[in-house]
């Protein structure tokens, strides 16, 4: 009887874990309620215009998607015609994309040789940077300005400076004997190395993050090795270089991307030096970057599902890219005053 | 961060497209205009337009020109409105057309898609309306039809054209010993060979006739129109490389600038094809003895007070093809009903108004020296233009006049193929020309496959 009637004391002294459970749980609800409420305009944000927007591309790359009618799925189409394997219904046997690979080759051209100029080009100049006593700010400002200017600016300015016949810079290079002055972006050969031209001129932002990391490698590292008796280049391969393999491997990762989304400067410079408005890369398709190509098959010819596709095999390569990148850092990246 | 600056590659494709994906599927239901229902001219009604003209004097041109609808039909409103960018008009339009903010006009530069508005029922059929008003189209020229009408579907009607032909230098010619313009394509290459001036180094000073695609406003198709050239067959397949009229075209082209040599002609190209729409123009400014140009030259010769002596005179015919001599490309300025307007009966009014009203025509014709499409128009004494224009108003009514490219419904991108292959044959980077206009079919078949629902 007493066991089956407890006393309000011991019947309270049971429901209190209980009651401080649910209270708990209540608490962490509300915290949690409060996170998501602080977190809410970058969730939405995110949602609707990143991750909503990728599954939506994902989708669409298997379908065939013309911006007017519904998608129809059509399955593995998309990419077969992209690669030109497998039978398309409806296509011959080997039917494929002609520019694709062009646009491929094109894109790891710019990355193949644009990445490590940009990178050798903004440490050198950084370095010199870090030799003046007086001015250093107007220099560092000036080597800076020119990242400012809008990309479509600098390439319909490099249009007119590399201008085959009216160009300042040909002119100059035809007072020299015995030297031909190139084509620049009405020659195949020529276009992309304009470009890099173009490129390095608007190199002020490395510049600045090298020059950041050149300026924080602790004077210490060099006396140290300068005890040692080392020459110059010893004193950047074993000092310098270690100490800015951070910002190297932050340039190269923001270099990889950028070339696999190049577009702006191909576009202008390819269309104003020829006078034209499609986008096939001008001159002879040398300038049709994998960006340029995707572009015009989203937006001219209207294949967003082929075109989604096309994303999305950029996105895996950069993907790609990144994590080679990122596992291999540890072998030469130096982080901290370790060297891993 | 490396992950999220990935994905704003795949992102940002997308964003934009967001909105009109979400869209994509609706509207296609909207009601076409119906010819049976009665016109309310008591309850006001605004109509709103989309046009491309963005300079000043023409905005203004065409907001006066304009002001007779309003005149004729007074509760109708219209609310004008300029599109900057007349080079994304088309894409933008579908965009708001999948979204339901088209407006109830529109007025495109171009009618590269409308086979596609027509094809996907973006742009309203004006069929049942021509036919229920008894409207003619013979009061155009028969090219009208090759830009405005896809399948049946008569989607769109001129407002003004564009017409080609060639300007020639009348001081170079009788410098040279010419009397008149050529009217073959044997003379026209003669003819260039003999007007070609070049500098002590080699450099060309003055072409007798650039034949390089995207030279001021030629393309490949356009020199094989000479031949009659064809770019599809009945069953709508591409027939560059079995119609003889392309390889003749490429064959002759090839062989002017292998005359001129390769890395001159390119020289010469890069020095002026930038200029094309500056008073710096190389025709404007005499070095091309004759140019394969637009009407609206004559206009912008006469604003740059461009000190040359020229007449104009249709483009040459192939040798075998002399009933082509007269013919060219024509095509230009259209409007049209996009689909969704709430007063499709009100539009179609606009739509007559502006393709067929004889003073709104004249006025926007010496305005902008567009050729006039319909007759009436054409011979209107209100019309001030120079002598050389009758030229463009003699192509615009050929028999054999057409738009190029043909419309298909995905548009007309597929003609980059062409072009793009034709870049490298001129300089000898094209290989065997029948090979490579093979692959130019290929490449088209497969567009065209790619570009349409299975």
């Amino acid at each position: 009887m007493s066991e089956a009637k407890a006393s309000p004391a011991s019947s309270l002294a049971r429901r209190a874990p209980a009651e401080r459970r649910r209270q708990r749980r209540r608490s962490a609800v509300r915290r949690y309620a409060q996170v998501l409420l602080f977190l809410s305009p970058w969730i939405i944000g995110f949602v609707a215009f990143t991750l909503g927007p990728m599954i939506l591309s994902l989708w669409w790359s298997f379908c065939h998607y013309d911006m007017v009618n519904a998608p129809q799925w059509i399955g593995l189409a998309n990419f077969k015609f992209m690669f030109g394997v497998g039978q398309i219904q409806g296509l011959p046997p080997g039917a494929h994309d002609p520019y694709y690979w062009l646009s491929v080759r094109n894109t790891l051209w710019i990355i193949a040789f644009g990445v490590p100029l940009r990178i050798v080009f903004g440490m050198v100049t950084a370095m010199l940077l870090t030799r003046p006593k007086r001015g250093v700010n107007t220099y560092r400002t000036l080597f800076y300005a020119p990242s400012m200017v809008p990309r479509v600016a600098t390439a319909l300015v490099f249009v007119y400076l590399l201008n085959p016949v009216s160009g300042p810079i040909n002119r100059i290079i035809d007072a020299i004997p015995g030297l031909d002055s190139p084509l620049w972006f009405f020659d195949p050969a020529w276009a992309k190395p304009a470009l890099l031209i173009m490129g390095l001129w608007g190199i002020g932002d490395a510049i600045v993050i090298y020059l950041a990391g050149l300026l924080n490698v602790p004077r210490d590292l060099y006396e140290a090795i300068a005890i040692e008796g080392a020459n110059w280049w010893q004193r950047f391969r074993y000092v310098t270089l270690p100490m800015i393999t951070p910002v190297i491997f932050f340039t190269l990762i923001m270099g990889i991307i950028d070339g696999f989304q190049y577009f702006d400067q191909a576009y202008v410079a390819g269309n104003t030096a020829s006078g034209q408005n499609a986008v096939l890369g001008q001159p002879q398709g040398s300038l049709l970057f994998y960006g340029l190509w995707l572009y015009e098959k989203a937006f001219r010819s209207f294949q967003m599902g082929y075109a989604s596709a096309m994303a999305w095999i950029m996105f895996i390569a950069t993907m790609i890219c990144t994590v080679v990148l990122l596992a291999t850092s540890r072998r030469w990246v130096h982080y901290g005053g370790r060297l891993q | 961060m490396k992950r999220h600056l990935s994905a704003v590659l795949v992102a940002a494709i997308a964003i934009g497209l967001l909105l009109a994906g979400a869209t994509a599927c609706g509207g296609s239901d909207s009601s076409s205009p119906s010819p049976a229902a009665s016109l309310d001219t008591t309850t006001p009604v605004t109509l709103t337009i989309w046009h491309p003209w963005t300079v000043k004097s023409e905005k203004e041109g065409f907001a006066t020109a304009i002001a007779g609808f309003e005149e004729k039909y007074p509760w109708i409103t219209l609310k004008i409105v300029t599109f900057p960018n007349s080079d994304e008009f088309d894409q933008t339009l579908i965009k708001n057309i999948n979204a339901g903010t088209a407006p109830d006009v529109a007025i495109s530069f171009g009618p590269d898609y409308v086979g596609k508005y027509a094809a996907d029922g973006l742009w309203e059929d004006l069929t049942p309306m021509m036919n229920a008003d008894n409207f003619d189209m013979s009061v155009f020229a028969p090219g009208a039809l090759t830009y405005t009408s896809y399948q049946g579907k008569q989607v769109a009607l001129p407002v003004l054209t564009d017409a080609y032909g060639l300007y020639y230098n009348k001081t170079m010619f009788a410098k040279a010993g010419l009397t008149e313009p050529p009217k073959t394509m044997s003379e026209l290459m003669d003819d260039a060979k003999k007007l070609t001036v070049r500098n002590a180094d080699g450099d060309i000073d003055v072409a007798g006739f650039v034949p390089l695609n995207a030279f001021n406003e030629l393309g490949p198709s356009d020199l094989a129109k000479a031949w009659g050239a064809k770019w599809f067959d009945a069953d709508n397949q591409p027939q560059i490389a079995t119609d003889p009229g392309w390889a003749a075209a490429l064959t002759w082209q090839k062989e002017l600038v292998d005359w001129y040599g390769a890395e001159a002609i390119t020289k010469f190209n890069a020095a002026w094809v930038d200029k094309e729409w500056t008073p710096d123009q190389v025709f404007e400014t005499g070095h091309v003895a004759m140019i394969w140009d637009g009407e609206w030259r004559t206009k912008m010769i006469e604003n740059d007070k461009a000190d040359i002596d020229y007449a104009t005179a249709p483009f040459p015919a192939a040798d075998d093809h002399p009933e082509l001599y007269g013919a060219g490309r024509v095509g230009g300025t259209i409007c049209g009903i996009p689909r969704g307007t709430e007063h499709p009966q009100e539009a179609w009014l606009l739509v007559q108004y502006m393709s067929t009203d004889t003073d709104f025509l004249v006025a926007l014709a010496n305005m902008l020296g567009n050729v006039p499409t319909t007759k009436e128009s054409a011979a209107s004494p209100d019309l001030v233009m120079p002598d050389q224009m009758q030229t463009f108003i003699d192509v615009w009514n050929n028999q054999y006049s057409e738009f190029q490219p043909p419309l298909q419904a995905i548009g007309a991108t597929y003609a980059d193929f062409l072009n793009g292959y034709d870049d490298k044959w001129v300089v000898g980077k094209g290989g065997d020309l029948q090979t490579g206009l093979e692959k130019v079919d290929e490449d088209i078949a497969n567009e065209l496959a790619m570009g349409q629902a299975p």
